[in-house]
């Protein structure tokens, strides 16, 4: 009879036996749809860097949270995103795919990169191992970067043109070569994302990826980017501006793309509903909800209809941020090579991404302030990155924080005493959750609030 | 010799009004006497002045002297209460004396349900059972929850099981997370039905029901055949009326708009402020602006106090039933038909409901005997009321987000003469018009139960019994969301179906048999295969391709769909035992094992046993007086296993469709946990009943400790462990309490009596430990925005939880540089929504032919956390908005460029710095700071409310049997009538989002109704 009742408790519903594609299917979407998703870009990142304004209830604009307000990523990236990844790399260990696994680290690693940025310190070394972590310790920000320039490392050991292939491979189709372009281009963005903590483990990281020569991205034709489907599977900008019209483009972007003349400015931003005279009017960051709807829905530029498409792509890492961030490494030292041509290779990539005609970007590049100033490349290439990151708010405020360009003027009705937010609030849940590791956390990096700067950005 | 009179006349129950057939009429001092016939009536010729007295077991006695010339009499018998005798139904279908058990029960008549009906049976037993706590979720068409001595299981189910003659039904509240409020699946029953509701409360009382019963048990014993009198058809008409009973309190001086500025040209940002949906506009005074109605001409802004009072209508429940019964000595029967029709407050808000019942035995040969109870119930309703925050049909939603100006019978017409959808705001919401005739939720339940049983008696001392009952329903819902509809412009549609099944089938055998002239034994001994099995199959048209079309093959986008099946079965081996000593002492014993499929295979077999014992001391030491009527003193000590929900064992992956070609898999938020032991409630309880001055006084009183182990709790944990919740064996909650009955008859004669019955009862909780390691503090049960409901160690089940002001060492708030509060970065519990004590008192007085109760429930203690008020003061709709929002509510003048305003508070606190806060901030900022933060949105969830008011009257027997009825009453009925105390403003204190666990969380609820009618009950 106990044979009888262990074959009636027999799931009928959900699968005992996870295939590796399928997860990691599953956890590209489910990524990325956080990623370029309401919480943790809409409302809160693209608004800190103002590529975008709240056009009505503007709390978020003038950087009004609670401790609920950023649960989703944290939840979303650990329970679902690391989670599974895990699962696909103890599942290729067991099947002898490295593929598999280089892949599942490389996506592990830009996910961590997401937590830690936007949070700080964050369970690393112990997350998404429940068996043995019930209560994960936190990682400064420090130990998280070394280790994942580790992960990537070993990852990109692991993936394998020439080994078993993968399947449910959204971002690449399977295309492993451009797996290991996507790998060595996090190893950049982290080491220049510590470079200024620790620009010797920066410097041998490139030098590494050198000696390897796998390379970088090479083309905006391998972007890591998800391009949408169909509802139900449309990009969550599209959704978001189906159910409601709370977004405009910052006035700060606009004001911005038109005095550089900058052909994007029509890609970004659309053209007023009723027709104004400037076209393109963005909507200041950060006015009090009736300081906003006076400005009108229909007097002020939604974003432009490239973003709000069902099928627009969630750009995770492009062609044009690898070179930028050639131009990057040049002038600190830690790569030999011509900053200015890879500054304005950089920009050719961006424009070429919204497919913007070459006599365009010719007589773009040829303008006084698009200039590339070697004596201030932090300025040059945080102004210039800050526009090709338009609509990935979560890098474009992880870079505004490092480069501290563009210089950004807080929002109007902010109420963080003239400050910009600097990081996200830790979801409220953890101090009731996993509250001693919690508490060892802002015990080390300070109180947790919106203005406490975390390791990476100095100044 | 004295004259003597021919006396006719009749005897009746007090409680039905029909006649009592066998009632002993005597003429005290003389051996003259009679007995009632069928109908109840008597004559007898008797002398003048004389003295009757009137008996019948189970009835209190009645002497009546006689007026001179009294030619008829009539004489109503109250039932007996408490009397040694008290036979009361027990586990299993048993009935027992009331004086051999060894714990607490309560029963509750039939009448006492059905004259003051609820559309949903739970909520009838509110205040009149001590010990058992009901909350009925909100509006009059949902769902309700009842918890009997507190919550025993930090994360399971703590509802109690439900029994309808010997088989247990379903009580599931399914598709809790949508936004309607689904009736639980008890609500199916007709009260009309029952004869009788016992209420086992503890595992003490349950042990022989298994897993299910650690929380109580609710034994419904439905109306059986009887040998009719006359034409042995009875009719019941119940119809009543309900209105809006609580409101939130509104101001009526500010209108739509922010910053004091609105004016209306689209409803979605094209005007002044106009696609804000808050009330912190310009004074209502009159001044032209132009409005949703006014085609761009500027017209008189007024308020229109009563807008949202006029939207809901006049609820109205016609229920209607028929029963008819017979007997003769092979067979009787009893079959009712009951139609109710009820039609909410809410426009376009309907449920009718068809109840069928048949309950028959057949006599096969003396010794054998064939029973069998069938019920089919359809319930059907057109359209259920939307309820919470969605966009798409919260009625409430939208009235906490509003204008006051906005006048909605303006709102009507939600079409204008091209067709095109009509509302004050068009960036968020929909007419409310409009999505109450569209944006629909239909629901259908078919549900067929009953059982079969056969009866053998072997001989004097043994029975056999063998019964199957089967609980089977599909519940279909089609929900609706019309094209157009603000927020999902292309609609949707959804067919959400269930499959339940249950089957009980059970042997058993009974030894009743004298040992001794002083010693009785009565063993039972039998065994149970329950079956159960769930399925759903959930479909929707994410939007749809044309409008108006309500198909799933309409659909612009793949269908996206869910199927769930879960089945489970269980063997039982149960005995139990019962010696009586004397007819005055008795000892229970009962054991029981299971096998559940859901545990794993090393687990799945536990035993769990209990142990009671009486004694009624009056009957033992001869104590009987005219004071002390009975006392008996009782104790026991029980235990129930519990196993878990099928499928808690190993990891699963959950599918979802395909993206581009690739199917997707998904890790599954629980961690589930192959070495799960079954749950463990142990239960101590000791009691006493005594009854004082002829019964006169009545007193009942409990008290117990129930200690629940090795829970299984899907533990919330940091997603950073890679889940979302895990599975574990762990957690121990206790509860500790007290129950008290009184029952008083202050008067007794025979035309008037006045009976008191007050019930109380006081529980605590204590989380003791959720892991054995300690890692884990809380368990979150719930949550509603930042606020959580939490069973953290060490403190009371269900702590609110959540954001509060930040404030100094004197307590006082810290103000930003702005001068607006702070929030605390550390959250604050703010107290448990678990009630300190509940009580009820009903008064009930007879008058000759006139009944008249009326029943108080109190709630004392326990908080809520508001979100209409947390949101009504964001939006400025609250009357609690106004001090501060002009120079007339004491706001003060500040000026900003070269415009002055008079909209200004200083907030009473301190800066940062610990100086004296001196920065005036706007009223509208001031309030959203309130609205932010859960702290000043935590209220007292007492109440004192006016359940149940009944003014019933009995046509006198002497009237009626010439038109051939055998009886006739006529009963005005009220229900929620008042609530007399309350501290939670705005709100009824009494709400809950559904039955779950996760109480004491309020969000824009439907407002509580109020309900008037009359009864009508004719018996021919």
């Amino acid at each position: 009879c106990k044979d009888d009742l262990a074959e009636i408790n027999k799931n009928p519903n959900e699968a005992e036996t996870p295939q590796p594609a399928y997860l990691l299917t599953s956890t590209i979407k489910t990524t990325a749809d956080s990623y370029w998703g309401v919480s943790n870009n809409l409302a809160s990142s693209l608004l800190f860097v103002q590529h975008w304004a709240r056009i009505q209830y503007t709390d978020p604009d003038r950087y009004i949270f609670t401790n609920n307000d950023f649960t989703d990523g944290w939840s979303t990236w650990y329970s679902k995103s690391i989670s599974q990844l895990k699962i696909i790399q103890s599942l290729a260990e067991n099947s002898g795919n490295d593929n598999y696994k280089g892949v599942a680290l490389v996506l592990q690693s830009w996910i961590f990169s997401l937590l830690t940025d936007a949070y700080g310190e964050i369970p690393y070394t112990q997350a998404g191992n429940i068996d043995e972590f019930l209560t994960p310790a936190y990682d400064t920000q420090e130990t998280v970067y070394k280790g994942l320039l580790n992960d990537l490392k070993m990852a990109q050991g692991l993936l394998n043109t020439d080994s078993e292939g993968i399947a449910g491979d959204i971002l690449y189709g399977g295309d492993i070569t451009s797996w290991k372009h996507f790998a060595n281009a996090l190893r950049l963005r982290f080491a220049l994302r510590i470079a200024d903590r620790l620009p010797d483990l920066a410097k041998s990281t490139l030098a590494e990826i050198t000696t390897e020569g796998a390379g970088y991205i090479t083309s905006n034709a391998e972007n890591a980017r998800l391009i949408y489907e169909d509802a139900p599977y449309r990009n969550p900008v599209s959704s978001s501006f189906e159910a409601r019209e709370d977004y405009r483009v910052s006035k700060t972007i606009i004001d911005k793309l038109r005095a550089l003349n900058d052909p994007r400015l029509a890609v970004y931003a659309d053209t007023t509903q009723t027709a104004t005279p400037e076209q393109y009017i963005g909507v200041p960051n950060g006015l009090t909800s009736s300081d906003a709807s006076n400005l009108g829905f229909a007097r002020t530029s939604r974003p432009g209809t490239y973003f709000r498409d069902p099928h627009a792509p969630a750009v995770i890492l492009s062609y044009a941020e690898v070179l930028f961030g050639l131009s990057e490494a040049v002038s600190r030292g830690f790569i030999t090579g011509d900053a200015t041509d890879f500054y304005q290779q950089a920009i050719r990539a961006s424009l070429a991404q919204y497919n913007i005609s070459n006599e365009l970007i010719v007589s773009y590049l040829q303008q006084e302030e698009v200039q590339f100033d070697p004596q201030q490349y932090k300025k040059s290439i945080g102004e210039q990155k800050w526009i090709a990151l338009y609509g990935q708010g979560l890098e474009a405020f992880a870079e505004w924080r490092r480069l501290d360009y563009p210089q950004l003027t807080p929002a109007v009705a902010g109420v963080l005493g003239g400050k910009i937010p600097l990081r996200f609030l830790y979801p409220g849940t953890e101090q009731s959750l996993n509250g001693k590791s919690y508490g060892e956390a802002i015990a080390r990096q300070g109180s947790n609030t919106l203005l406490t700067k975390l390791w990476f950005d100095v100044e | 010799h004295a004259q003597t009179t021919a006396l006719r006349g009749a005897v009746v129950a007090a409680s039905t009004g029909e006649g009592l057939p066998g009632v002993s009429v005597q003429v005290i001092g003389s051996n003259t006497a009679a007995q009632t016939d069928a109908a109840g009536k008597f004559s007898l010729n008797v002398p003048s002045g004389s003295q009757l007295r009137f008996s019948y077991i189970g009835y209190t006695e009645q002497v009546i002297v006689l007026q001179s010339n009294q030619s008829y009499l009539e004489v109503r018998l109250d039932e007996q209460e408490n009397a040694l005798d008290e036979v009361v139904v027990t586990a299993l279908n048993i009935s027992k004396e009331k004086k051999s058990l060894g714990y607490s029960i309560q029963e509750v008549k039939g009448t006492d349900l059905s004259e003051a009906k609820e559309s949903n049976l739970v909520n009838s037993l509110a205040g009149k059972v001590a010990g058992v706590q009901v909350t009925n979720s909100q509006g009059n068409m949902g769902s309700s929850r009842i918890i009997i001595r507190g919550e025993t299981s930090i994360a399971g189910n703590n509802q109690p099981l439900f029994v309808i003659d010997g088989t247990p039904v379903d009580n599931s509240q399914l598709g809790t997370s949508g936004n309607r409020d689904y009736a639980n699946a008890i609500s199916d029953i007709n009260s009309e039905d029952i004869e009788s509701m016992s209420v086992l409360k503890g595992p003490n009382a349950a042990a022989l029901y298994g897993s299910r019963a650690a929380a109580g048990v609710i034994l419904i014993t439905t109306k059986s055949g009887s040998k009719r009198k006359g034409l042995g058809i009875s009719i019941n008409s119940n119809n009543t009326f309900e209105r809006v009973a609580v409101l939130p309190d509104y101001q009526n001086v500010f209108g739509q708009g922010a910053d004091g500025k609105f004016s209306y040209v689209d409803g979605k940002g094209g005007g002044i402020n106009d696609g804000v949906d808050e009330s912190w506009g310009p004074k209502m005074d009159g001044r032209l602006i132009p409005q949703f109605y006014s085609n761009g001409e500027a017209v008189p802004f007024l308020p229109h106090p009563d807008n949202v009072r006029s939207f809901f209508g006049t609820g109205r429940t016609l229920n209607n039933g028929i029963a008819i019964t017979d007997a003769t000595d092979k067979i009787d029967y009893r079959f009712s038909y009951n139609n109710s029709n009820q039609t909410g407050i809410v426009p376009n808000s309907s449920i009718e409901k068809n109840n069928f019942n048949l309950n028959t035995s057949y006599k096969i040969t003396p010794d054998l005997t064939l029973t069998a109870n069938a019920n089919y119930v359809r319930t059907n309703s057109g359209n259920l009321p939307g309820v919470g925050g969605f966009r798409s049909n919260g009625y409430m939603l939208q009235f906490t987000w509003f204008g006051r100006q906005v006048d909605v019978n303006r709102l009507k017409n939600y079409r204008d003469a091209d067709g095109n959808l009509v509302n004050w705001n068009n960036s968020y919401y929909s007419n409310p018009y409009f999505i109450a005739e569209e944006n629909i939720v239909q629901q259908q339940r078919d549900r067929i139960f009953g059982n079969v049983g056969l009866n053998y008696k072997i001989n004097d001392f043994l029975t056999a019994n063998f019964r199957s009952g089967n609980d089977y329903y599909t519940d279909r819902r089609k929900i609706r969301i019309a094209y157009g509809t603000n927020g999902t412009p292309f609609g949707s549609y959804e067919e959400d179906a269930y499959t339940v099944n249950e089957n009980n089938t059970e042997f058993t055998l009974n030894y009743n048999q004298p040992l001794s002239a002083d010693f009785r034994l009565d063993i039972l001994a039998g065994g149970n295969i329950r079956s159960q099995s769930r399925q759903r199959n959930d479909q929707k048209a994410p939007r749809l391709a044309v409008p108006d079309v309500y198909t799933l093959a309409n659909s612009r986008d793949a269908l996206v769909s869910l199927g769930e099946y879960s089945s489970l079965k269980t063997y039982s081996l149960f005995s139990s035992a019962q010696i009586g000593f004397k007819n005055y002492a008795f000892l229970n014993l009962t054991a029981r094992n299971d096998w559940s499929s859901t545990l794993p295979v090393d687990n799945l077999s536990y035993f769990y046993p209990s142990v009671n014992a009486s004694i009624v001391l009056s009957e033992a030491f001869a104590l009987q007086s005219d004071v002390l009527s009975y006392w008996k003193l009782r104790g026991g000590w029980s235990k129930v296993g519990k196993d878990t929900d099928p499928y808690n064992l190993i990891d699963s992956y959950i599918f979802s469709a395909p993206y581009s070609d690739s199917p997707q898999l998904t890790v599954n938020d629980i961690k589930k946990n192959p070495d799960l032991k079954p749950e463990t409630t142990t239960s101590a309880e000791i009691g006493t009943e005594l009854a004082l001055f002829d019964n006169r006084l009545r007193l009942d009183v409990s008290i117990y400790d129930i200690n629940s182990i090795n829970q299984i709790l899907s533990v919330d944990v940091s997603p950073s462990t890679g889940y979302k919740k895990q599975l574990v064996n762990a957690g121990k909650i206790n509860n500790k309490g007290i129950e008290v009955q009184l029952g008083l008859t202050p008067l007794r004669k025979n035309d008037f009596q006045w009976d008191v019955n007050v019930n109380f009862s006081s529980n605590k909780s204590r989380v003791v430990e959720l892991d054995e390691a300690g890692d884990l503090q809380s368990y979150t049960i719930g949550s509603s925005g930042s606020a959580q409901v939490l069973a953290s160690v060490g403190q009371p089940y269900g702590m609110l939880y959540g954001t509060a002001f930040l404030r100094d060492g004197d307590g006082r708030i810290v103000v930003d540089a702005n001068g607006i509060p702070t929030t605390d970065p550390v959250n604050h519990y703010f107290g448990k929504f678990t009630p300190d004590w509940l009580g009820g008192i009903t008064n009930s007085f007879r008058y000759k032919d006139f009944d008249l109760s009326f029943l108080i429930d109190i709630k004392h203690g326990g908080k809520i956390y508001s979100g209409t008020n947390a949101t009504g003061t964001g939006t400025g709709v609250l009357a609690s908005t106004l001090p501060g929002r002009d120079a007339e509510h004491g706001g003060l003048s500040y000026t900003v460029g070269d415009v002055t305003y008079d909209d200004g508070i200083i907030v009473d606190g301190v800066n940062a710095d610990g100086s004296e806060n001196a920065k005036i901030v706007s009223a509208q900022q001031y309030y959203k700071a309130r609205y932010r933060t859960n702290e000043p949105n935590v209220f007292d969830a007492s109440y004192v409310k006016l359940r149940e008011v009944k003014l019933g009257y009995h046509l006198p027997n002497r009237w009626i049997s010439k038109i051939g009825l055998q009886s006739a009453s006529f009963a005005l009925v009220a229900r929620n009538l008042w609530i007399i105390h309350k501290n939670a403003p705005n709100i009824d204190p009494e709400t809950a989002f559904n039955t779950g666990n996760a109480q004491g969380l309020e969000s824009l609820q439907l407002p509580t109704t109020r309900s008037i009618g009359f009864n009508l009950n004719v018996k021919f």
